[in-house]
């Protein structure tokens, strides 16, 4: 007896091959995946890893693919109970699957289904060997949920404590993206100049460490805040070093939150007309990725721009688009008042622009 | 959908060759697998070592970490093949039954502990 592990009987996919074999599992349409799984290779631990890669790093172009086929790989992997990999690695996959899942969610304001695959990320993750650190990149997708939940005293509290975790643990550039968090609980409570120092501390770290993403991100969210100050000259800056970085990392998530804070400052800086224009190349940004709360959101933001261009019967058109959607994405469950107002004005085709302005304005600072 | 990989191959099979002493003497003397069986178990420990190295949190995993997930492995290998080994029957190697009824990861930090600075 040697106790040797009996190999599969067709030979390993090697870490070279995989990128090829992941490329033909998703060209290959979902439903006829599961019967030809071995001839695809799926179950092969190198493919599976390529794929979570690959799907992660277009989480920003392309949640709702990313979140669909994340889907359908955590299924495939869970039942029937496949023997993938080896030691902990089914668990990981179930695991990481689950997270890029929930993370595609929440970027879609799914926020119910986000925290779903979060609690499915947590029970994979669990039974993997030393898994601390997946657990804190998970503990700061749900944070980063938090955030869009509006639980500001819940993200300042705990924001430093994962700060602090993942300097422990000698990951620094997850350790800067959770300071983002911070960054962003400041922005929503209109603490500018905090913000500021926050988002330049973070872009000086990223470019030192040469992450490319939290760069390009920083710089984004400068280009806002600078927009909602009124201050041209630093908006224009900040979106010119976010820009390029991220267009080459094809983050269009970011890019239409660039377009977003441009568009807030021709709104501060009185310029009504060019400020609808830019919104709503934000907005055709975030609708091409499926975004529907922020193309909702902004459609609020465009109307109230509208009345004060003498628009009427086009503002009442683009609150007419959104509310549908925020009710279906249960967006403000804070501003329900204020909803309820702007429906009642709807039904004698005028629009309540107090609660339109309060509705709108649990977004518009929220990037 | 070409991507970069954070390619950190080199450097975790560095780390693996660092540690195969170790990983040789705690399958063979506290686990008392044969150098046949040893062998075995460390070709598949590399194999997952290093996809371990590309997991979404693997890129920046610092070292000791790495190590004793490397480690806790390593025991759960040793583990898993014994009891499989002894088919439920009971162990007369009394050494050997305190091991295999310590937890896997538990018996991995002590090993860690145990390491010298060189191996960090």
């Amino acid at each position: 007896m040697t106790g040797r592990i009996i190999r599969f009987p067709q030979p390993a996919v090697l870490a070279g091959e995989a990128p090829a074999s992941a490329r033909r599992i998703l060209e290959t349409p979902m439903a006829e995946r599961a019967a030809r799984a071995e001839e695809l290779r799926i179950e092969e631990p190198e493919v599976l890893l390529e794929l979570a890669g690959t799907l992660r790093d277009r989480l920003e172009s392309a949640p709702v693919l990313v979140r669909d086929e994340m889907e359908w790989l955590y299924h495939f992997v869970r039942v029937p109970e496949r023997p993938i990999g080896l030691f902990d690695e089914r668990e990981y996959f179930l695991g990481e699957f689950a997270l890029i899942a929930g993370t595609a969610c929440r970027h879609l304001s799914r926020r119910d289904e986000s925290r779903l695959w979060f609690d499915r990320a947590e029970a994979g993750f669990r039974h993997t060997l030393n898994p601390v650190a997946d657990l804190s990149r998970l503990s700061y997708q749900r944070l980063a949920l938090r955030i869009e939940e509006r639980q500001l005293d819940v993200l300042l509290e705990l924001t430093p404590s994962l700060v602090q975790s993942f300097r422990k643990l000698g990951m620094p550039e997850d350790a800067l993206k959770a300071r983002f968090l911070e960054g962003l609980a400041l922005m929503e409570t209109a603490k500018l100049d905090e913000a500021v120092d926050v988002f330049a501390e973070i872009a000086r770290e990223a470019e030192r460490l040469g992450a490319a993403k939290l760069l390009g991100s920083a710089y984004a969210n400068l280009t806002h805040i600078h927009g909602m100050r009124g201050d041209a000259a630093r908006a224009i800056e900040a979106s010119r070093q976010a820009i390029p970085v991220l267009r080459r990392l094809d983050d269009r998530i970011a890019l239409a939150k660039v377009q977003w804070g441009l568009a807030v400052l021709l709104r501060e800086t009185g310029q009504t007309a060019a400020s609808v224009e830019a919104y709503r190349a934000a907005q055709a940004d975030f609708g091409q990725i499926g975004m529907r709360a922020d193309v909702a959101a902004l459609n609020l933001v465009i109307a109230d721009l509208l009345i004060e261009l003498g628009q009427d019967g086009a503002a009442l058109q683009s609150v007419l688009e959104a509310l549908p959607v925020i009710q279906e994405l249960q967006m403000v469950p804070e501003g329900m008042a204020a909803l309820q107002l702007l429906q009642e004005s709807l039904r004698e085709q005028r629009i309540d622009r107090p609660a339109l302005r309060e509705l709108h304005g649990f977004f518009q600072d929220l990037q | 959908m070409a991507r970069i990989f954070p390619v950190r191959d080199d450097e975790a099979r560095e780390a693996f060759e660092r540690l195969q002493g170790v990983l040789r003497a705690t399958l063979v003397h506290h686990y008392l697998l044969s150098e046949e069986e040893a062998a075995g178990a460390e070709e598949d420990l590399l194999v997952w070592f290093l996809r371990l190295a590309r997991r979404g949190s693997g890129p920046q995993m610092p070292a000791k970490s790495m190590r004793l997930a490397l480690l806790s492995a390593t025991c759960q290998y040793g583990r898993s093949m014994q009891l499989w080994k002894l088919a439920g029957k009971r162990c007369a190697d009394e050494k050997l039954s305190r091991t295999l009824s310590r937890d896997p990861e538990e018996m991995a930090v002590d090993l860690d502990a145990g390491l010298g600075k060189d191996l960090e």
